[in-house]
C-alpha cells in the first residue's frame, strides 16, 4: 500500500488532504484508505482523478488493475471503468464506481466525496 | 439493422444465455429473443452460491442478474420453468412443454453443464447435497444451525471453496479426493501439493486417494463409507465430482463431443444452430477444448451472439480464465494446458503471492496460475495471448517486467 493518510480532521468545505501530489505520477495511480473507504487516484493528462477503490462489481481491488488512458481496468473480472467519472465502459459490472471530487493545491491532492454519482 | 420479424431463441437463461440476449440488444438487433429455461429463478450468478452466498455475505438480490422490469425493458422473451418437448430442425421450429410453439430463424444452445451424480447407496438421504444452482444452495444454507460436521466429495474448485466457506462458518469439514492431490490434473502435482497443504494448515481434514461407497442414516445422512474402510461422521454431504455438458436436445443431429462441437464463430453441424458456454467444444489454438467457467460463458455467449446476426464474423479466441476464491487465497488461471514442457515459478510460495507459469517445448507460456498476484493478471493475459516465446530463466526475476520477459531475436 502506497499512501497511508493520517485522520486528518475534514475541513471545513470538506475535502480532505488525500495525498501529496508527487506521489500520483502521470498514467499511474495510487490507493489510499479514508476511514472505511478505499480511494484510487490516479492522474490522466496532468489531471488528477478519484474513484471507488473497490470494484463495483463482485471484490477486487481496482489499484491492481491498469490503467490505460483514462480506462481502468478491473483485475478480477476485467470491466472498464471511465477514471474521470467513474462510469461502466465494459462489464461484467453495470454500476459505475463512485467519484470523488479533486483539487490539486500547492502540492497536495485534496478530495471531497459526492453525494450523489457523476454530480 | 435487423429484420424485426426475426426470432431468435436461446436456450438455457444461465450466464452465457443472458449475456447472449444482452449482446443481440446491444448490437441492435430489433427482432423477437425467445430466451428460455427450465429453472424457475430470475438469472442469477452462480460463483457467488459457493463462496459470498453460501457464507451469508451476500443475498439473492444481490446475485440476481437481471430484474423482471429490466429484462422487459431489453424486450427479452424470458420463459422460466419451461422445457422444450422437441425441436424440428428443418422447419426451425420448437415445442415448448406450455404448449407454445416457436418457430426460429436462429437458435442458440446455453444449455451449460449439469453436475455429475454418485449412483451410490444412500445417495436419496436428506443432507445429501450437490451445489448448482441458487435453490440448492439455499437448501445448504437452510439447514447449517443443524451441521457441525460435513463431508465434502471431490476436492476440484466447488469442493475446495466450500471447503474454505465451511472452515469459515466453524464448521469441521472432511474433504475426500479420489485422486492422489487436488487439482493435480489441471495444476500439476507441485501445486496440488501446494493446494492439499493449504487445506491441511487450514483445519480441513483432507483424505486423498479414497472415494466414497455409501451414504447411511436413517431418513438424514449420518455418515460417509469410504472405500478404503473409512467411517466419516457428519450431518450433511457436498458432492462435487465434476460436471457433464448439457447435450440432450438435438443429440442426434448435431456433432457432440464433450460439448455440442462448434467451429470459432460458434456454428454448430447445423445451419442456423449454434452453441456457446459450458455446453459447447470449440477450437483454441488449433484444439477442440471444452471450458467450464464463468469468464468464457460471458465471452463465449456474447461473441456468437453477435456472430448470428450475419453481419461481419467475429472468430473467437478470448484466452480461457477462471478465478476462485479460497480461504485468504484468490486464485486466477490464464490459458490451456494438458501438456506443458516445464512449469516456472515467479514469486515467493510462502510468501502466498506468487505466479507460476506452465510453458511448452518451444518456451510459449501455455497457461499460468496467480495465487493472490491480481496485479500481474491483466499482464500474464497478454502474455498468453501472444503465443510467443519467453525467456525462462527471466521470469523468475521479479525485478524485470512480466513483458521484458519475452524472447528478442537479434539478428
Ligand atoms: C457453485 C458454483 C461456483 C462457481 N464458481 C466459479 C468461479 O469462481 N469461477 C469461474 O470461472 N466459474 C465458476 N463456476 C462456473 C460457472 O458458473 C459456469 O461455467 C457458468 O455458469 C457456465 O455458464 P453457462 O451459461 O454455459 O451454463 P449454466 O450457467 O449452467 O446455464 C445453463 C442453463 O441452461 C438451462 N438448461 C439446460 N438444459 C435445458 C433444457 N433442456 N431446457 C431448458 N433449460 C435448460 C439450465 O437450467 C441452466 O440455467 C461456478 C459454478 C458453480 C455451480
Ligand atoms: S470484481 Fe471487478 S469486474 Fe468483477
Amino acid at each position: 500500500m502506497t499512501n497511508q493518510t493520517e485522520n486528518l480532521p475534514l475541513e471545513e468545505n470538506k475535502y480532505t488532504f488525500a495525498a501529496a501530489s508527487d506521489s500520483v505520477k502521470e498514467g499511474e495511480m495510487i490507493d489510499i484508505f479514508l476511514g472505511k473507504e478505499t480511494v484510487v487516484l490516479a492522474r490522466v493528462d496532468g489531471s488528477v482523478y478519484a474513484v471507488d477503490g473497490i470494484c463495483s462489481h463482485a471484490y477486487s481491488e481496482m489499484v491492481d488493475g491498469e490503467l490505460e488512458d483514462h480506462c481502468l481496468y478491473c483485475p478480477l473480472h476485467f470491466a472498464c471503468f471511465d477514471i474521470r467519472d467513474g462510469s461502466v465502459l465494459e462489464g461484467p459490472a453495470v454500476t459505475p464506481l463512485s467519484v470523488y471530487d479533486v483539487m490539486e493545491q500547492d502540492g497536495s491532492i485534496w478530495i471531497k466525496a459526492l453525494d450523489i454519482y457523476g454530480e | 439493422m435487423t429484420n424485426s420479424a426475426e426470432t431468435i431463441m436461446i436456450i438455457g437463461a444461465g450466464i452465457a444465455g443472458i449475456h447472449a440476449a444482452e449482446a443481440l440488444r446491444n448490437e441492435e438487433y430489433e427482432g423477437r429473443i425467445v430466451l428460455i429455461d427450465r429453472d424457475t429463478e430470475l438469472p442469477y450468478d452462480r460463483p457467488p452460491l459457493s463462496k459470498e452466498f453460501m457464507l451469508g455475505e451476500s443475498t439473492e438480490t444481490d446475485i440476481a442478474l437481471h430484474t423482471q422490469e429490466n429484462l422487459e425493458e431489453l424486450q427479452i422473451d424470458l420463459k422460466l420453468g419451461v422445457e422444450i418437448v422437441l425441436i424440428d430442425s428443418e422447419k426451425q421450429s420448437a415445442v415448448l412443454s406450455d404448449g407454445e410453439t416457436i418457430n426460429w430463424d436462429k437458435l442458440l444452445l446455453t444449455t451449460g453443464s449439469s453436475l455429475r451424480r454418485l449412483p451410490i447407496q444412500g445417495s436419496d438421504l436428506e443432507g445429501v447435497h450437490y451445489l448448482k444452482t441458487l435453490s440448492d444452495a439455499k437448501a445448504i444454507r437452510g439447514n447449517l444451525d443443524d451441521i457441525q460436521q460435513i463431508a465434502i466429495v471431490g476436492a476440484g474448485f466447488i469442493g475446495a471453496e466450500l471447503a474454505s466457506s465451511f472452515k469459515k462458518l466453524g464448521k469441521e469439514v472432511t474433504l475426500l479426493e479420489r485422486a492422489p492431490l487436488p487439482l493435480a490434473h489441471i495444476l500439476g502435482d507441485e501445486m496440488g501439493e501446494y493446494f492439499l497443504q493449504m487445506h491441511q494448515a487450514e483445519g480441513v481434514e483432507a483424505i486423498m486417494e479414497d472415494t466414497v461407497v455409501q451414504f447411511n442414516g436413517e431418513t438424514q445422512v449420518e455418515e460417509v463409507l469410504t472405500e478404503k474402510g473409512k467411517t466419516i461422521p457428519c450431518q450433511a454431504v457436498i458432492v462435487g465430482v465434476g460436471v457433464i455438458p448439457n447435450t440432450a436436445l438435438l443429440d442426434k443431429e448435431l456433432q457432440i463431443d464433450r460439448g455440442y462441437i462448434v467451429n470459432e464463430f460458434g456454428e454448430t453441424s447445423l445451419p442456423n444452430v449454434y452453441a456457446a458456454g459450458d455446453c459447447a467444444m470449440w477450437p483454441f489454438l488449433g484444439n477442440n477444448i471444452h471450458i467450464e467457467h464463468w469468464d468464457h460463458a460471458i465471452n463465449h455467449g456474447k461473441c456468437v451472439a453477435k456472430n448470428m446476426l450475419g453481419g461481419e464474423q467475429t472468430s473467437y479466441s478470448t484466452v480461457p480464465y477462471f478465478w476462485s476464491d479460497q480461504y485468504d487465497y484468490r486464485l486466477q488461471y490464464f490459458g490451456h494446458t494438458k501438456n506443458w514442457e516445464t512449469t516456472v515459478l515467479r514469486g515467493n510460495v510462502e510468501d502466498k503471492e506468487f505466479s507460476y507459469f506452465y510453458l511448452n517445448k518451444s518456451n510459449v507460456i501455455e497457461a499460468a496460475l496467480l495465487v493472490n498476484q491480481p496485479k500481474n493478471a491483466l499482464a500474464v493475459r497478454r502474455l498468453i495471448n501472444q503465443q510467443k516465446p519467453v525467456v525462462p530463466e527471466l521470469l523468475p526475476n521479479t525485478d524485470i517486467k512480466l513483458k521484458e520477459c519475452m524472447y528478442v531475436e537479434v539478428d
